[in-house]
């Protein structure tokens, strides 16, 4: 008993450095973001003046760097990103984990092959490509590109569903459910884990892209993501100016994605095999 | 089934082939009318026999391919073979006082409309052939006086017999859409000589055959040096940057899934923290905190841990084992994310067996853990390593390749092929050099990961839970 | 067997985008169908609502032609990226800095400004008019003149004297334990030695980048960058150690005019500019060269709207348009009569910038091959890494920005 008291106590010690050293940049960029002096560096580590001023400016002077819409856009667009990408990811993986056909294993390989291309080789073909469908500096073609290489993320969700005993589904299959069925109501809830790792991972993809949105949406202000307006502010020219407000806005973006990940973790607590047919 | 011979497999698909061929004309031979029109009017084979939707449906990509073709399609692959031949013109107008342009064709765009041009017909062909073989089918049916399908009957097997069909279908044509022209593009561009000299839309760019790859193995001794030790070191940082953060990962998600320890959302939140501030902004504030003259110097200087600055990104070896370090703060959490889901699939009774043999928490972590993860989730490591090899971001972002040498053509002591492939096109606009490198790299890495995943244990027994 | 009904839809869809293409890439052939001028500039975001000013006088003036101007956002920086990524959609009119010049006309992406161009090139100064042409044929219209560098000093450590000397200012500096901050592992600065000791940039034929600095003249300016990196007052760094330095650690530094308002605000009434020093080498005093660069505003090749587009860049960058710009941003001008402002010298970072021109070499000629062999050389001194001897390394430098295009 007492052995496992003083190994639980250096657990949280260990857990509490080790989450101290993750966090550290993060307290750090968020002193930055409350910094009342201005300029892009400081050779102190704790600001001098304390303000909200730089969250505030962020949300009100919204001339130069329209930081509201960007945002509303970057959350219109992951939204949809998240959705469309999980359930890609999830029907991929299933189709490759749990249906037999012709042609699964060429397939299986020709799409891992495919991921393995640097995605920004292939962005200027990319925007051709939207363009030809007219669909150039709109935030649905923003959509279409985070998701359009979801399908070549299966094999983590796959690696998944192979750990799912498949009696489970033969015996649906036999009580007359169809693989349709089978899917929804028997796979996917006993894929929480997996699940939530997609929809953060395809959640997070829009926030911090600051590449394809400026290949793809050029000179419209407008359409920018937060991440590629964010990315203005570091300019030569700016980044004195604006650097606190950047920094502001780089803790605004990590908002939605904790929220997220915290409402997320509720589902990741049980795991699968426990109540699986095996037991 | 492991050994089947690769030359065995290649014959398997050659009969497979010869038997379809064998198959199509001996359809046309034995069809009757319906058939023999349908080999010519795709869909005809259906309509005449009351499969009307599938019927037209096949009809109408029949119409609408001819008119595209003839409209355009022609037009961009009769332009394949030159990729343009119009230069751009100027003409003098002197009421205007100006040279006014005239426009000229666009490489690049013929190029790649070329390549769609080319897929899009690939696709109706492999249409025109099923549905042959419907038709075909259908006589025989009738002739056996059997039913045949209804479209109801087609659409009802999409959600069962045929699911993979239809779950199938809308990534994979994304997938053509985003990533196979794009790839195919890519590919032809290497062949091509597409480069400073030869921008739109001013210039024209043509085929140059394998020259590329001449110039990259072997004509210039900097240059292939350079690739030599980028590679060499980005498979250096690939295997450090993957099982680094994959074994620290699994250690770190074992210790928070540990029974009896609380507060286990707090510390997962503690570790995803890092994921949702943008990488662009972690990473630039990484590298401002290991500046020279960056924070974390300025506080050692403070506390007298040291008396001068560590190099941390400015001399070639530290800023090696800088970049990897960082690398396991920007990656350790998505391993925890990733893994615990899956450690909690570990049957409990394994443990439990191991702990009456006498195995201590070490020796269950190598025997039981470890082999149990690997298998699961070699996908996810090869994924990891390629993407490392890929890594564009940490790398751009927190070194820049930095700090960069005479030693190399172009490139830092930290950079990845992938980074200084990309300078190569910012800095010389080289695009069919750019293309020449990335089919190398795209060549070694996807047969190394094709080999990898096809042997590894969790392909291998994909069924085993079964 | 039966995806069929999957691969339909597929087709359908591969066929609208190839359909598509089809509207989306075939030119306009008759530009002039209709009335009314469209037109789009490129401006960076810190000048979109002056240029809208500037844009609706000019419509005022022109009421005869119906105009379509908008604006969109692309900075002068990333134009040519922008560009010639598709160069269709890329505005009729868009500002670049110049040293994308020889890029975008070998790109055959920029209009030649023959239209009123004596009067443009009789405006301009020299240096701009060079700067915006390429074997002598004017490709763009001349905005400012305010992409350079100098020094900037503390003038509570500095003389007017001292600043007049690499060697005075090391010396001061070590006296007052305070540094001399310059981005030596920066091609953008460490031409400045070479430049001043008569170093070139040219384009060859094939297009390829000409450099003279593993010469004599080279050579000596490379000791003196190695002798100005050994001294423990150098400090390198970016822009940010820069700013957040001076007035405490750094007494002087070498940067441009978008960090002027941060160290006017620090400095207070030390603040202080001027052109850059001189340095010594075994010939004697050299005066440090630099960059500079100015921002052009180009018409697309692609334009349907020619004339008018030149009329609207000429009106664009008229000597009342740049005393604007002056006055509202701080960019200093390309035009003559602008640039002779009593406003335009009183303003310490300009005058500075504009004491430093004369030094100054066009930064058009400078291909993207010069940038990274010359970070190294750079990062190497700054490293003090002298294993191999300096003419050794400055031929590698040479011999990579020196390096032909392969095809």
């Amino acid at each position: 008993m007492k052995k496992s008291t003083i190994l639980n106590a250096i657990t949280y010690l260990f857990l509490s450095i080790t989450s101290f050293i993750w966090v550290l940049p993060i307290v750090w960029l968020i002193m930055q973001s409350l910094r009342g002096e201005p300029g892009a560096f400081t050779s102190y580590v704790i600001p001098k003046i304390w303000t909200f001023d730089n969250y505030i400016k962020l949300f009100t002077e919204t001339k130069l760097f329209n930081f509201p819409r960007w945002f509303l856009n970057t959350l219109f667009v992951a939204v949809f990103t998240c959705i469309i990408s999980t359930i890609i990811v999830l029907l991929t993986s299933y189709a490759f984990s749990r249906l037999r056909f012709k042609m699964r294993k060429p397939l299986m390989n020709v799409i891992l092959v495919l991921g393995m291309f640097p995605g920004f080789m292939s962005m200027v073909a990319i925007y051709h490509i939207l363009k030809a469908f007219g669909l150039t500096q709109s935030l649905i073609s923003l959509i279409l590109v985070y998701s359009g290489g979801a399908a070549m993320g299966y094999y983590i969700a796959k690696g998944f569903f192979d750990t799912i005993p498949r009696s489970i589904d033969e015996a649906a299959i036999i009580d007359g459910a169809t693989k349709n069925q089978v899917f929804w109501k028997i796979t996917l809830p006993m894929s929480k884990p997996i699940i939530v790792y997609t929809i953060l991972t395809s959640f997070i993809a829009p926030w911090v892209d600051f590449i394809f949105v400026s290949v793809i949406m050029k000179d419209n202000y407008q359409n920018y993501t937060v991440a590629l307006g964010l990315y203005q502010m570091i300019t030569r020219e700016n980044i004195t100016a604006y650097f606190t407000q950047f920094c502001a806005g780089a803790v605004v973006i990590a908002i939605p994605i904790t929220i997220l990940f915290i409402i997320m973790q509720k589902y990741y607590v049980t795991g699968v095999t426990a109540g699986g047919a095996k037991g | 089934m492991e050994d089947k011979k690769f030359s065995l497999k290649i014959k398997e698909y050659l009969t497979l082939f010869k038997n379809s061929i064998k198959s199509f004309f001996e359809g046309f031979i034995k069809g009757d009318i319906i058939t023999k029109i349908s080999y010519f009017v795709m869909g005809f084979g259906s309509i005449a026999r009351k499969q009307y939707i599938k019927g037209f449906l096949f009809l109408l990509i029949q119409i609408f391919y001819i008119v595209y073709m003839m409209k355009n399609g022609l037009y961009y692959l009769s332009m394949l073979p030159t990729l343009g031949v119009n230069t751009q013109g100027e003409v003098w107008d002197e009421a205007a006082q100006i040279f006014r342009i005239s426009k000229g064709d666009n490489s690049m765009l013929l190029l790649l409309f070329g390549v769609s041009v080319i897929l899009l017909s690939v696709v109706v062909f492999v249409l025109y052939i099923i549905q042959t073989k419907i038709a075909v089918e259908n006589q025989k049916r009738i002739e056996e006086n059997k039913t045949i399908s209804k479209f109801k009957d087609d659409i009802r097997d999409l959600f069962d017999k045929n699911f993979h069909a239809t779950i199938l279908f809308f990534p994979i044509v994304l997938t053509i859409l985003f990533t196979v022209i794009p790839l195919i593009f890519m590919i032809l561009m290497a062949f091509t000589n597409f480069d400073k000299n030869h921008q739109p839309p001013g210039n024209l760019f043509t085929w140059v055959g394998v020259n590329n790859f001449k110039n990259v193995f072997g004509k210039n001794p900097l240059w292939s040096s350079t690739f030599l030790r980028l590679l060499v070191w980005t498979i250096i940082w690939a295997i450090f940057a993957t099982f680094l953060n994959y074994i620290l990962g699994i250690l770190m998600a074992i210790i928070i899934e540990k029974k009896g320890i609380k507060f286990k959302k707090f510390w997962r939140t503690a570790f995803v923290l890092t994921i949702a501030v943008p990488q662009f902004v972690s990473l630039m504030l990484m590298s401002k905190l290991l500046h020279d003259q960056g924070t974390l110097n300025i506080l050692l200087q403070q506390f007298k841990i040291i008396d001068k600055f560590i190099p941390f990104l400015s001399d070639p070896f530290i800023a090696k084992v800088t970049v990897i370090v960082v690398n396991i703060w920007v990656g350790i959490p998505y391993t925890i994310l990733i893994t615990s889901g899956i450690l909690m699939n570990i049957p409990e009774d394994l443990y439990e067996a191991s702990k009456l043999d006498g195995a201590n928490s070490f020796q269950q972590f190598i025997y039981i853990t470890l082999p149990y993860m690997l298998h699961v989730t070699t996908p996810y490591l090869i994924t990891q390593f390629v993407g490392n090899i890929n890594n564009f971001n940490v790398i751009f972002l927190l070194s820049g390749g930095g700090p960069l040498s005479l030693n190399l053509y172009q490139a830092g002591e930290t950079d990845l092929l992938v980074t200084w492939l990309y300078k190569l096109t910012v800095n010389e606009q080289n695009y069919a050099l750019a293309s020449t490198i990335g089919i190398i790299i795209f060549v070694i890495v996807s047969t190394f990961s094709l080999i990898v995943y096809n042997k590894s244990s969790a392909v291998q027994s994909e069924d085993e839970f079964s | 067997m039966k995806k069929i009904v999957s691969l339909l839809l597929a087709t359908m869809m591969l066929l609208s985008l190839v359909a598509c293409s089809q509207t989306a890439t075939t030119p306009s052939e008759n530009p002039s169908t209709s009335d009314t001028v469209t037109l789009r500039v490129w401006g960076s975001q810190d000048d979109q609502e002056m240029l809208q000013v500037m844009i609706d006088e000019f419509i005022a003036a022109n009421p005869d032609t119906g105009w379509l101007i908008t604006l969109g956002v692309v900075s002068e920086a990333d134009a040519k990226t922008k560009y010639l990524e598709d160069p269709e959609a890329a505005a009729d009119i868009f500002a670049f800095a110049n040293d994308q010049i020889t890029d975008l006309v070998k790109a055959g992406g920029l209009y030649k400004i023959t239209r009123n161009a004596d009067d443009i090139k009789s405006r301009n100064s020299e240096g701009s008019i060079e700067g915006s042409s390429v074997d002598g044929q004017l490709y763009g219209y001349p905005m400012t003149a305010d992409n350079g560098y100098f020094l900037y000093y503390d003038s509570s450590v500095y003389s007017k004297e001292d600043v007049k000397s690499l060697d005075t200012m090391l010396e001061v500096a070590n006296a007052a334990g305070k540094k001399v901050f310059m981005d030596v592992s920066n091609g953008w600065y460490i031409a400045s030695f070479f430049l001043g000791n008569g170093g070139t940039f040219s384009v060859d034929a094939d297009g390829n980048q000409v450099v003279d600095f593993n010469n004599e003249k080279g050579l000596q300016a490379a000791e003196a960058i190695k002798a100005f990196t050994a001294d423990p007052a150098f400090l390198t760094g970016d822009d940010s150690i820069f700013t957040a330095g001076i007035g405490d650690t750094i007494a002087a530094g070498v940067s441009g005019t978008w960090n002027a308002k941060a160290i006017e605000e620090t400095l207070g009434e030390n603040y202080a500019a001027t052109k850059l020093p001189e340095y010594t080498t075994t010939d004697g005093l050299v005066q440090m060269g630099s960059f500079v660069g100015y921002k052009v505003l180009g018409v697309n090749a692609l334009t349907e709207f020619p004339e008018q587009a030149m009329d609207l860049a000429d009106f664009l960058t008229n000597e009342e348009n740049q005393k604007i710009r002056f006055e509202e941003r701080q960019l200093l001008p390309s035009n003559k009569n602008a640039a002779s402002e009593s406003a335009v010298s009183k303003n310490v970072a300009i005058a500075a910038l504009q004491e430093q021109n004369p030094y100054g070499t066009s930064q058009k000629d400078v291909l993207g091959t010069y940038w990274g062999p010359a970070e190294a050389f750079g990062t190497t001194m700054e490293a003090k890494d002298y294993s191999k001897d300096l003419q050794t390394l400055l031929d590698d430098m040479v011999a990579q920005i020196q390096a032909p295009a392969s095809n």
